[in-house]
């Protein structure tokens, strides 16, 4: 699974800029302490927490990594010495197209960063998602360039599935102090979760290439595990929305139509009780898992968020649907999970 | 009284010879005349800088400073976020870990009763260093943040009302302002701030016109951490308590770098943190006068704070005991304990002389790189500056200034708002960058600096 699932911003964010002291690991002579050490073995160490799968330490290969920014990635590789690649990002910053202060808002500013950055996300007629950002630091505006110019033009899922093991490949972070490549991490996070706020916001109906400035509860500060809660939807929905039958795209478009969900997942689950009394006599479409993530259940017992989809399920209910599984959360439950 | 041998940290030998060093240092001072071709500085005397300074002196005492970063010398010039501890300190560190450790107050044992005289000892040093009237008006916390709080919680909480004022500047610390926010809240306090007069200090007369009678509280920082001055404290607690107000000092800049004496000063509360005077991280203390702890009720409940305990209540001990609940600190409280030995081996005077020339040295060499703005007032024969300086460079932002020095230069400075984002937002800027600086710290790190500093902006000019 590519999209990280675990990932919690916060880690991200408080990493200081000292990185741990651990004499035990570095095999150089006594008074040449943590600091001289490559930073890419302390960062390495901390590895699992960066990486999608926590147990495993492989890094996303290049070949994954969408096409233009692949390309980047082997620029940095092919240039060594630490100045030539700061040149090198500079000049990448430098040609970056400046964004509109009207589109520098908190919603797209990234959050943990030293300096100022902003990121802003559309689609274009093909729905492939457009990145402009921006930077009051330069190093940082290299990066913003870099991932810019790297995921622009390319499709929702294939921006999700970015790893940010990839800052990694760049071999950036060497030259670069732990606290600026959370900047990076973040503006990476933040540009995924972009993408899939216009996803999720397109596929509501809404208007496709408006910005989504607002959208959903997001602070970045949760926008991590929320993230995946979407992303995991994103997965599931490309794989299931040929799967839900009539009735299954009802509940879904009602539940989201009153209960504005940050994330929903409606699952048929109705193959399971084949053959139960339930089922006989109707089209099939009998049990339902429902995930649903939204605000609306703020300060309402689980009872009574149960009660309200049954209640907004009414019609369903009364004709055929037999069963529902419900999960409700508010965004914030779903982040601390 | 002191029942611990008190054993001088094997270093100082390094430093016993140095009044004779100091004398004849100051008998050249007299006749040399300070040539520095680049930067005429009127204010700072060379030789006082050149070799055999404080800071050639004392540089072997701290090993952390003998490594090399990105392939070059460690320049280690953010002080003022931590300093570095001498090998006395992190001696005593292990040495408690090693020979002592036991927990303190409550054991019976040779180990418990060990570690309870170091532990105590090293808070009758606290009480020394700043001349508190007795150990027992130091309560030892996890850091000055802490200290703040615990004022903020204990004795806010239960003394100020609806529309009393709390008179602070605009240029504190993050942790001088936010406890007090919560305070206000819960209370109806109303906190009021000073602006910066003429010369990027808290403008002094204002700050008097604001401690009125309605002015429960002031919370001012000693020496502020971005601005480099000093506040005028003995006036500011004169004028506070002829109203009846109390005073807060936030001394987390000053005692590491100066003499402070709270009695000199008639503090009612002062604060600061071990970890920027040498000491170990973990440890801070709230020095608070007698009268004043005693009638302030507890922070945090637990163990050791208790007198007795009942089902439903319990009384409490007396202060100190009576704000430290748990197991405390014990080794880094006599980390911190070392670490004042050590400072006080220098001497306080003499560090603070050595670093106000340092400052100024700094100041100069700082002012006079192209496009810099150095933040702060400009040093003076009336004007002392702490030995840091915080500043911006036209057209370059100071994290990739910070970036670049680091990476390419092997030099450490700190960028950001260091936790003063009103000040910040005051000066109409988002970050700066801060290089500070500590007795440790020599001439040459500040011509280190300087140079990788212009080449770095030069670096980032030649993009634009």
């Amino acid at each position: 699974m590519s999209i990280p699932t675990k990932i919690t911003i916060s880690s991200l964010f408080h990493r200081s800029a000292a990185p741990f002291f651990n004499p035990t690991k570095i095999p150089t002579p006594p008074h040449r302490l943590f600091f001289s050490k490559n930073i890419t073995k302390i960062i390495s160490s901390n590895q699992p927490v960066l990486s999608s799968p926590p147990s495993s330490s492989s890094l996303q290969r290049v070949e994954e990594l969408p096409p233009k920014l692949q390309e980047i990635v082997k620029l940095f590789q092919a240039v060594q010495e630490p100045k030539a690649k700061y040149e090198q990002l500079l000049f990448y910053g430098r040609n970056l197209n400046t964004l509109e202060s009207k589109y520098k808002t908190t919603e797209n500013k990234v959050q943990g960063c030293v300096s100022q950055v902003w990121v802003r996300a559309y689609f274009d007629e093909d729905k492939n998602v457009i990145f402009e950002a921006d930077s009051d630091s330069m190093l940082t505006k290299g990066l913003a360039a870099l991932l810019v110019q790297g995921l622009s033009g390319r499709p929702v899922e294939e921006i999700v599935r970015v790893s940010p093991d990839f800052a990694m490949l760049l071999g950036l972070q060497q030259s670069l102090t732990p606290s600026r490549n959370n900047g990076f991490l973040n503006m990476l996070k933040l540009m995924q979760k972009k993408a899939l706020q216009l996803y999720v916001e397109a596929k509501r109906g809404a208007s496709p290439s408006s910005d989504v400035s607002g959208i959903g509860d997001s602070t970045s500060g949760d926008g991590g595990v929320v993230d995946s809660a979407i992303g995991g939807n994103l997965n599931e929905d490309l794989g299931h929305t040929s799967v839900l039958g009539s009735r299954g795209r009802r509940i879904e478009e009602i539940l989201n139509k009153e209960l504005r969900p940050t994330a929903i997942h409606v699952e048929d689950i109705s193959y399971q009780h084949a053959g139960h009394s339930g089922v006989v006599g109707s089209d099939g479409e009998t049990h339902f898992n429902v995930e649903v993530i939204s605000e609306e259940f703020q300060g309402k017992s689980l009872v009574k968020r149960h009660r309200m989809i049954y209640s907004l399920l009414q019609d369903e209910l009364q004709s055929g649907l037999h069963a529902l599984s419900i999960v409700a959360k508010t965004p914030s439950e779903a982040a601390a999970q | 009284m002191e029942s611990a041998v008190l054993k001088l940290p094997s270093s100082l030998r390094t430093i016993s010879p140095k009044p004779n060093l100091t004398n004849r240092t100051l008998r050249t001072a007299t006749f040399a005349s300070s040539a520095s071709a680049s930067a005429p500085s009127p204010l700072s005397t060379d030789p006082q800088l050149g070799p055999g300074s404080l800071g050639h002196l004392t540089r072997p005492d701290f090993p952390i400073l003998h490594q090399e970063v990105n392939g070059k010398r460690l320049v280690y010039l953010d002080n003022a976020a931590t300093s570095q501890k001498p090998a006395a300190v992190v001696d005593a560190l292990r040495n408690y870990y090693e020979l002592y450790n036991s927990n303190v107050h409550r054991g019976i044992h040779y180990l418990s009763a060990k570690a309870t005289d170091e532990y105590e000892l090293a808070r009758q040093k606290v009480a020394n260093f700043i001349n508190a009237s007795g150990c027992r008006e130091i309560v030892f916390t996890r850091n000055a943040t802490e200290a703040i709080n615990l004022v903020a919680y204990s004795w806010g909480l239960s003394n100020l009302k609806d529309g009393d004022e709390v008179i602070l500047t605009i240029a504190e610390h993050h942790s001088a302002i936010v406890p007090w926010q919560f305070v206000a809240q819960k209370t109806g306090a109303v906190l009021k701030f000073v602006n910066l007069g003429e010369d990027e200090v808290p403008d002094v007369e204002k700050l008097r016109e604001m401690i009125t009678k309605r002015a429960k509280l002031v919370v001012v920082h000693h020496v502020s951490n971005v601005l480099a001055s000093v506040l005028p404290i003995d006036q500011v607690v004169s004028w506070a308590h002829d109203v009846g107000a109390k005073v807060l000092v936030d001394a987390c800049q000053s005692v590491p770098h100066m003499v402070v004496d709270v009695r000199s000063l008639d503090a009612d509360f002062l604060v600061a943190s071990s970890h920027k005077m040498c000491g170990p991280t973990g440890i801070g203390f709230l020095y608070g006068k007698s009268e004043l702890l005693s009638s302030m009720p507890p922070f945090l409940g637990g163990g050791e704070m208790i007198a007795d305990v009942y089902l439903d209540h319990s009384t409490y001990a007396e202060p100190p005991s009576k704000f430290e609940a748990g197991t405390p600190a014990i080794g880094e409280a006599i980390g911190l304990g070392t670490a004042i030995d050590y400072l006080s081996a220098i001497g306080m005077q003499k560090i603070h002389e050595y670093e106000v020339e340092l400052a100024n040295y700094l100041y100069d060499r700082l002012s006079s790189v192209p496009s810099v703005r150095v933040y702060g007032p400009k040093p003076s024969r009336s004007v002392t500056r702490a030995a840091l300086c915080s500043f911006n460079a036209e057209d370059v932002h100071p994290t990739d200034i910070a970036t670049f020095l680091d990476q390419q230069h092997g030099v450490a400075i700190r960028s950001g708002h260091h936790c003063a984002q009103p000040l910040h937002r005051y000066l109409g800027v988002n970050a700066s960058a801060r290089a500070s600086l500590h007795f440790y710290n020599t001439k040459e790190d500040v011509d280190d600096f300087i140079s990788s500093l212009s080449d770095t902006i030069n670096f980032f000019a030649s993009f634009k």
